[in-house]
C-alpha cells in the first residue's frame, strides 16, 4: 500500500530549484520553508515580495510556453544555472497551483523569448502592449475579415531611416502611445492601410504606412511565410528593433528579433 | 417675557411639562437627524472614501464605522441643545449668565470638530493616494513625501478649527506661511532646469520642429533623433546616445541635417 504522494513524489525528488508560477501569498510562505531548494517566483506581478522573481509579460495560456519562458527568464537573470534540475508548480485548470512538472535548465535550448521582452531596446511594457494589440486585432479582425499587421518596436530613428512613407503619415504630430485606450481602435482602422507601424522605445507611435527597406540578404525565416514576415525578419536584422507580425493568412502572431523567429502565438487561445 | 406671561396664566407645573415635551421632541429630532445624516453620508460615498484610513481603522477596532460615529455626534449635539432649551423653559439654572456664552459658543465648537474630523480624514486619504502613486519608486526615503502631505493638511485643518474657536492663531498662520513659502521656493530652485526643460519640451512636442528619425545637431551632438519627451531628447550617434535636456535644445538651437540623396 502506498499513497499517491509517494508514487508521484519522485517528480520533484532531488530538484535544485523550484519555480512557482503565480503562487498565492500563503503558498509562497510555505515554500520558503523548504530546505536545500531555492524558490523562484514566476508571475506577472511580484505580489508575494519574493527575492527571486521572474516577470511574465503575458499570461501565456499555453503552460509549455509559460514554463519555457520562466526557465529562460531564470537562466538569464542568473537565479538558475545551466544543468540545474528544476521543479515547476503552476496553475493549469484553476487559479491555484494544481500541477507539478520537472525539467532541466538547458542553455543550448534557447529560444530567446525572454530576451525578446527583457533585453530589447523597446521597454518590456511597450512590447507587451504591442503584443496585446496584435492579439486583439487577430482575434477580432477588421469587420470580421482577417487582417495582417506589422509592428516594428524600438530603435525608431534607425527604422525610419531604413524605410520610406507610402503616403502621408496619419500619426504626424500626434502623441499617442501604445497602451492608450484609444489606440486599439486607431490601430484597427489604420491596419487597413498597407505597410508597417513604427513604434519608438517608449511606445510612441511614430508612423504607420511605412514601407520597410532593409537589406534582406541572409535573412532566414521559415518557408511558407510571406513578404510581411520577410520584411519583419530583415528589419530586425538591420536594426535593434523587434518586429511583431500578425499574419493575414493563418492568423498567428509572430515575433522577430535579430532576424530570427522567436515566438509564435495563436490569438484565439488568449 | 413669554415665559413670564405663561407663568402668570398656568403656574410652574405647566412650565415643567412643556420643558419635558421639548426635551422629548429634541431627543426624537436628534435621533432622526442622526439617521438622515448617516443615510446622506452613505449616499455621498463617504464610507468608501474613508476606507483604509487610520481613522477608519481606529473606529473599526472600537466596533463602529466613521459614518456612524459622525452621525452619532450630530445626534448628540441636538440632544445637548434640546436639554439646554428644556432647562431654559423650566428656568432651572439658565438665569445665571454663565450659561449664555457656553450656549452661543456651541456652534463654533461643532464646526471646529467637523473641520478637524474632515481634515484628519482627508489627510489620511491624501497620504494613501500619494504613497500609492509613489509605490513604483523604489526609494525608502520617498515615504517622507506622503507624510509631509498628510501633516500639511492636518496643520491647515487644525488652524481652521482653532480660528473657529476664536483662539489667536496669527502667529501660527505666519509660521505656516513661512513653511509653505520655503517649500515652494526650494522646489522652484531645485527643479529650475526641469521646469525650463518641460516648458521647452511642450513647445517641441506641439510644434515638432524635428521628429524621430531626423538627423540633427544640437551643439556638439549630432545624430539621429530616437525619442522626444517632455524633458529630454535622445539623439543617437555611432556607438553613443546623447540625452539632451530640452532647455539646451532651445538655448543652443537645432541644426537639421539633410543628407544628400
Amino acid at each position: 500500500m502506498s499513497r499517491p504522494p509517494e508514487l508521484v513524489g519522485d517528480i520533484v525528488e532531488g530538484i535544485d530549484v523550484l519555480l512557482l508560477f503565480s503562487p498565492s501569498g500563503a503558498y509562497y510562505e510555505r515554500a520558503t520553508d523548504l530546505e536545500d531548494t531555492a524558490v523562484v517566483v514566476v508571475a506577472q506581478e511580484n505580489t508575494v515580495d519574493a527575492d527571486e522573481f521572474v516577470e511574465l509579460p503575458l499570461e501565456f495560456d499555453d503552460v509549455r510556453e509559460r514554463i519555457r519562458f520562466g526557465v529562460e527568464g531564470a537562466l538569464s537573470e542568473g537565479v538558475v544555472t545551466d544543468g540545474d534540475e528544476l521543479g515547476c508548480a503552476a496553475p493549469l485548470f484553476g487559479d491555484d497551483i494544481d500541477m507539478v512538472t520537472r525539467t532541466r535548465a538547458d542553455d543550448s535550448d534557447h529560444s530567446g523569448v525572454y530576451d525578446l521582452f527583457a533585453n530589447s531596446r523597446g521597454e518590456p511594457g511597450v512590447i507587451r502592449d504591442v503584443f496585446e494589440v496584435a492579439i486583439e486585432l487577430g482575434r477580432k479582425g477588421q469587420k470580421g475579415e482577417p487582417v495582417g499587421a506589422l509592428f516594428v518596436v524600438g530603435d525608431a530613428g534607425k527604422v525610419m531611416n531604413k524605410s520610406r512613407p507610402l503616403s502621408y503619415n496619419p500619426f504626424e504630430k500626434s502623441h499617442v502611445h501604445v497602451g492608450d485606450p484609444i489606440v486599439n481602435v486607431m490601430l484597427k482602422e489604420f491596419s487597413r492601410l498597407d505597410g508597417a507601424f513604427v513604434i519608438s522605445d517608449s511606445g510612441k507611435i511614430v508612423s504607420s504606412y511605412r514601407y520597410l527597406e532593409p537589406g534582406a540578404e541572409g535573412t532566414d525565416i521559415p518557408k511558407g511565410l510571406g513578404a510581411r514576415h520577410m520584411a519583419a525578419g530583415a528589419i530586425t536584422r538591420d536594426t535593434n528593433a523587434v518586429a511583431i507580425v500578425l499574419s493575414e493568412s493563418d492568423g498567428l502572431v509572430r515575433a522577430f528579433k535579430d532576424g530570427e523567429l522567436v515566438l509564435e502565438l495563436d490569438p484565439e487561445e488568449y | 417675557m413669554v415665559a413670564a406671561q405663561l407663568d402668570a396664566l398656568t403656574g410652574p407645573q405647566f412650565r415643567y411639562a412643556l420643558a419635558a415635551v421639548v426635551f422629548v421632541l429634541g431627543l426624537l429630532l436628534g435621533y432622526l437627524v442622526g439617521r438622515v445624516n448617516e443615510r446622506v453620508l452613505r449616499a455621498l460615498g463617504v464610507d468608501e472614501a474613508v476606507e483604509g484610513t487610520s481613522v477608519e481603522q481606529v473606529v473599526d477596532r472600537a466596533g463602529s464605522t466613521t459614518v456612524r460615529v459622525v452621525a452619532r455626534f450630530t445626534s448628540w449635539v441636538v440632544y445637548v441643545v434640546a436639554a439646554l432649551v428644556a432647562l431654559d423653559i423650566a428656568r432651572f439654572s439658565i438665569q445665571t449668565p454663565l450659561w449664555y456664552p457656553v450656549l452661543s459658543y456651541l456652534p463654533s465648537v461643532v464646526v471646529a470638530v467637523v473641520v478637524l474630523m474632515a481634515g484628519v480624514l482627508v489627510g489620511d486619504r491624501v497620504e494613501l493616494f500619494v504613497s500609492e502613486r509613489l509605490r513604483s519608486v523604489k526609494l525608502p526615503e520617498v515615504s517622507v513625501v506622503p507624510m509631509a502631505a498628510k501633516y500639511t493638511i492636518l496643520l491647515v485643518a487644525g488652524l481652521v478649527a482653532l480660528a473657529q474657536l476664536g483662539v489667536a492663531v496669527t502667529a501660527l498662520v505666519v509660521v505656516f506661511a513661512v513653511y509653505v513659502g520655503s517649500v515652494v521656493v526650494f522646489t522652484l530652485v531645485a527643479t529650475r532646469h526641469l521646469l525650463t526643460s518641460a516648458a521647452a519640451g511642450v513647445f517641441l512636442l506641439l510644434r515638432e520642429p524635428y521628429g524621430i528619425g531626423d538627423r540633427v545637431a544640437i551643439g556638439d551632438h549630432e545624430g539621429i533623433v530616437q525619442e522626444v519627451d517632455v524633458f529630454v531628447t535622445h539623439v543617437e550617434a555611432e556607438q553613443r546616445e546623447y540625452v539632451v535636456p530640452n532647455h539646451l535644445v532651445l538655448r543652443q538651437g537645432v541644426v537639421l541635417v539633410h543628407e544628400q540623396q
